[in-house]
């Protein structure tokens, strides 16, 4: 496993939760990503819009340690992705909120249980987190539908279990690929609010989505993709960013 | 375990029971095969009946089995009753031989403990009965080399024989148990975005296999261990369920033993290799 880079941390420690530096990423031959320069700040949301196919998923899968970087550098979580071991990517996994364009979850289990599984894997009991799972239900706006299997859920309750499950460990980098996709104006806006809830606790947010609206929801770092490259449309206001702090 | 046991569970613990029942069944096959051949084998070498010749009367017979204790090699000697020589004759395909129709038949039954190969087993027994005053014959001496090895082959043959099923049967179950894992890729998916380890994913339903292939071997040893008495009682009449403890050797019941282990183990390492498969698939898209 390869030892933390003494300026990773230090950037990490300052907030900068992802740092892309001239970073390509592909599947295969093909190159998906070119030339990736970017940066998600703990407090900070960051918005990712693009048009179909022009690679938001391929990063989100970059940041989630889905997909290794071919070239650059890509420092997630104070971790240089391309030096580090097995073990020590699982652990910024775990540190890792993402929500999949289309989750995957296990099927025949309550969305309690889903929920839950990531707290289960860092082997707390569940006596220990009955209540915060609890509290994750009511923050999603779940209800009773926790307590039916995830194959009797709706779309929408689906993609609100994926979100109480990605935020159910506290983690530090929350991802959303595409979180109001087949979602109602209204509902799709409530999801951004809620994703973008977490910035108050101190969690970066990334939101890869195609509906440019959502900028205008809440304060956002924007950023628009575009045949594989990446740049910055505006900052965040500063307000928010005192709001954290 | 989550609905355990239901649809592809359910069918796969069954396949996982039927392959240890075969593989505790040949297991006791073999066991039986060899105890069959290490009997074989102690009757050809280890057997002998002497006949007296002189002098007359029953002292003759007590000086001869006196003379046969003394001597080296012999571990018993014990005159041949007329009940058990018309038992012997009905096993030597006699037919049916009452007792009492039978003469005086002056035999001596001997059993011998190992002998060096160059011995002369035989010349060795005349030798201590003349010593004690009496002359007697061999009539049914321990067979000497030749026609030796068979017992040993067929000890082999069901030993390697039961052992190549065993590891048959492991290959099956291990190969079956996969599907176990495809049924928990969703899961070990999920483990994988969550942060899991290949080991701490592939683990856990390594070990849902593994609790399924043990109690599935448990099964299957159980009705190999039934099956194998109903054999036994139906094979050799006359026996009794009172009879069997006494017939079966612990050690006969090592295949039934290692059915369960056996099958946890294949089960747990055919499925833990497809969860790590299906987790390094999941944690590396490029």
């Amino acid at each position: 496993m390869a030892r933390a880079n003494p300026v990773d941390l230090d950037l990490y420690e300052r907030g900068a939760l992802v740092r892309l530096a001239g970073v390509d990423a592909g599947y295969g031959e093909t190159t998906v990503l070119a030339g990736l320069e970017f940066e998600a700040r703990a407090g900070e949301v960051a918005l990712v819009t693009g048009p179909a196919a022009a690679g938001k998923t391929t990063f989100t899968h970059l940041l989630r340690l889905a997909l290794p970087p071919r070239s650059g550098r890509a420092v997630i979580l104070g971790v240089d992705v391309a030096r580090a071991g097995a073990r020590a990517l699982a652990n910024v996994k775990k540190r890792i909120g993402y929500v999949a364009e289309t989750p995957v979850f296990i099927e025949q289990w309550s969305a309690f249980d889903n929920i839950a599984m990531p707290l289960r894997l860092t082997g707390r009991k569940p006596r220990d987190y009955v209540d915060d799972v609890r509290e994750l239900v009511d923050f999603v706006g779940l209800g009773d539908a926790a307590d039916l299997p995830i194959e009797q859920l709706s779309g929408a309750e689906r993609r609100r279990t994926a979100i109480a499950r990605a935020l159910a460990a506290k983690p530090q980098l929350i991802l959303a690929d595409d979180p109001t996709a087949n979602m109602s104006p209204a509902d799709g806006r409530r999801v951004v609010r809620l994703l973008s809830e977490m910035r108050r606790v101190g969690a970066g947010v990334v939101i890869a989505s195609q509906d440019e609206s959502l900028a205008d929801i809440s304060s956002v770092a924007h950023w628009r993709m575009d045949r594989g490259h990446l740049s910055r449309v505006s900052f965040a206001r500063p307000e928010e960013a005192e709001a954290y702090e | 375990m989550r609905n355990a046991l239901s649809g592809v569970e359910h069918a796969l613990f069954w396949l996982l029971a039927v392959a240890a029942f075969a593989a505790a069944a040949v297991g006791l096959g073999a066991r039986a095969a060899d105890r069959m051949a290490v009997a074989y084998e102690n009757q050809r070498t280890n057997y002998a009946i002497v006949r007296v010749i002189a002098p007359d009367g029953p002292e003759a017979i007590a000086a001869a089995t006196t003379a046969l204790g003394a001597a080296p090699l012999v571990t018993s000697a014990a005159p041949m009753t007329a009940g058990r020589a018309a038992e012997l004759l009905r096993q030597w395909g006699g037919g049916e031989v009452a007792a009492e129709d039978l003469p005086d038949l002056r035999l001596i039954e001997v059993e011998l403990g190992p002998a060096p190969a160059q011995v002369d087993v035989s010349g060795d027994i005349v030798a201590a009965l003349a010593q004690g005053g009496v002359t007697a014959e061999i009539i049914h001496a321990p067979e000497g080399a030749a026609g030796g090895g068979l017992a040993t082959q067929v000890r082999q043959f069901a030993l390697w024989g039961a052992i190549g099923f065993a590891l048959v049967m492991a290959l099956l179950v291990s190969l079956a148990a996969r599907t176990l894992a495809a049924r928990r890729r969703e899961m070990v998916t999920v483990m994988c975005d969550l942060g899991a380890t290949r080991g701490q994913a592939a683990g856990r339903v390594a070990d849902e296999a593994a609790i399924l292939g043990l109690y599935a071997g448990l099964v299957g040893g159980i009705l190999a261990a039934f099956a194998g008495i109903v054999v036994l009682l139906l094979a050799i009449p006359g026996t009794t369920l009172d009879a069997l403890p006494e017939m079966i050797l612990p050690i006969d019941m090592l295949p039934v033993a290692l059915a369960p282990v056996g099958a946890a183990v294949a089960a747990g390492a055919g499925a833990r290799a497809a969860a790590g498969y299906f987790h390094a698939q999941a944690a590396r898209l490029g």
